[in-house]
């Protein structure tokens, strides 16, 4: 992955003080730009219009719990990946989003910040070769078609 | 630990033996309530304490990078933009310190007044308090719900109240239990005559009408059983007829769930200081 790229990650968490200490530690430690949000609603917002590499969303809010969002964000963004931070009793639900939310891991409050950016980092990665693996694809697809005009024009001209 | 007796069933033995269980019930009821608090409280404090944690490690991360730059004592345009960066983080470490260390304290303030050991068995209080601090403690289980305050002009109650919070405590946990998210406890209170009336309404299953009557019996839930369950509404009951009061509960199945205490204003001369 290429490090001039800006890579985005996203955190939704109702609670302030949570969105701003992972907030403080991004942007100190890493180089990713950071989309802080205590709205779920506002992220799926931000999401329409912007596309992100990581969303790291919590489960216990009280708009919208963290599967259902995580849900939605996938319906609107598939190549970003999805991380949900739970509290310990929240771990069956975490175990649900797998599946539902298509997640790619799940963080135990209080998280450990070396982990948060080992994960987050893994979680980039994933979301840059999504992206790679989806350019290389339309760009095979453009190819592919092109090819096919070629042959249509060559049958024309040999008729 | 022994079984809690269910009243109804035809093989409880002698009575000197149901005084025993008795106590025994009542003894799990406090420490259900206990487990709840303790919970509660444990749960409340995760995500300040989260917060802290992660800002203690953002500026020992900081630190070490401050030193790194200020070690050859020369500040080069890239290391002033890290040492604005680095401001710009400590910024952000103290505004979330702030949030965390405040919410500590309003719970560490709920806590004094919900069941402090030094407080006077008997005493005259805002019931008020007790209600507030109990919905501080439960926090993070009423996130999803919400928690509508009727409060009405209520006289200081003569009353033990650490064992009338056990009772909130039991009531608005039940209550929240019961709903999904998006449901609503309302809790109200008004002074009739010589008398405060507190209700705590949920918006949540309801209970059969065959089981209603048999909610305070002692042993009667209707929840996977474990230690102190259906115990909180029995014990619940014992408190409030200690006080003179009474308990009761309307329900309509799919619709929520009322429960009405009414309590005199002085504790009935019978009842030991």
């Amino acid at each position: 992955m290429s490090q001039s790229q800006t890579t985005t990650v996203m955190i939704v968490d109702d609670e302030e003080m949570v969105v701003g200490s992972i907030q403080s530690f991004l942007e100190l430690d890493t180089e990713h730009a950071v989309l802080p949000f205590t709205s779920p609603f506002a992220a799926l917002e931000r999401l329409e219009a912007e596309s992100v590499n990581v969303i790291v969303a919590d489960f216990m809010m009280p708009e919208m719990d963290g599967v259902t969002f995580l849900t939605s964000a996938r319906e609107r963004r598939p190549e970003a990946s999805r991380i949900l931070l739970t509290g310990y009793a929240d771990k069956q639900n975490a175990i649900r989003a797998i599946n539902e939310a298509g997640l790619y891991q799940y963080l135990e409050k209080p998280w450990d910040n070396d982990a948060l950016e080992l994960v987050i980092r893994n979680a980039v990665e994933r979301s840059v070769l999504f992206a790679d693996l989806d350019a290389r694809v339309a760009e095979l697809e453009r190819a592919n078609a092109e090819l096919s005009g070629f042959r249509e024009r060559l049958i024309q001209a040999f008729r | 630990m022994t079984r809690p007796v269910d009243v109804d069933e035809p093989d409880v033995p002698g009575a000197l033996h149901v005084e025993t269980t008795t106590e025994a019930f009542i003894n799990d009821a406090h420490l259900a309530t206990l487990a709840k608090l303790i919970a509660g409280v444990a749960h409340e404090l995760n995500t300040p304490l989260g917060a802290i944690h992660s800002n203690h490690d953002v500026i020992e991360r900081a630190l070490h990078k401050l030193r790194d730059i200020l070690e050859d004592e020369v500040v080069t345009p890239d290391e002033l933009r890290d040492v604005r960066r680095i401001v710009r983080a400590m910024d952000g470490v103290l505004k979330t310190n702030g949030i965390a260390v405040g919410r500590m304290v309003s719970l560490v303030e709920s806590l004094g007044t919900f069941g402090r050991p030094d407080r006077a068995e008997v005493d005259l209080v805002d019931l008020h308090e007790g209600i507030d601090g109990t919905l501080a403690v439960l926090g993070h289980e009423l996130k999803q719900i919400t928690v509508e305050r009727q409060y009405g002009d209520l006289p200081l109650v003569e009353c033990h109240p650490n064992r009338l919070n056990q009772v909130f405590m039991n009531l608005i946990h039940n209550a929240v239990q019961a709903m999904d998210p998006g449901g609503r406890l309302t809790v109200s209170t008004r002074p009739d005559g010589d008398l405060v009336v507190i209700r705590i309404a949920d918006t949540g299953k309801g209970i059969a009408p065959a089981d209603i009557r048999r909610i305070f019996q002692p042993g009667f839930t209707t929840k996977e059983r474990r230690v102190g369950m259906g115990l909180g509404l029995a014990i619940s009951k014992q408190i409030i007829d200690h006080h003179g009061g009474t308990i009761s509960a309307e329900s309509t199945l799919g619709a929520g769930t009322t429960f009405t205490v009414r309590l005199p204003v002085k504790l009935p001369s019978s009842v030991g200081q």
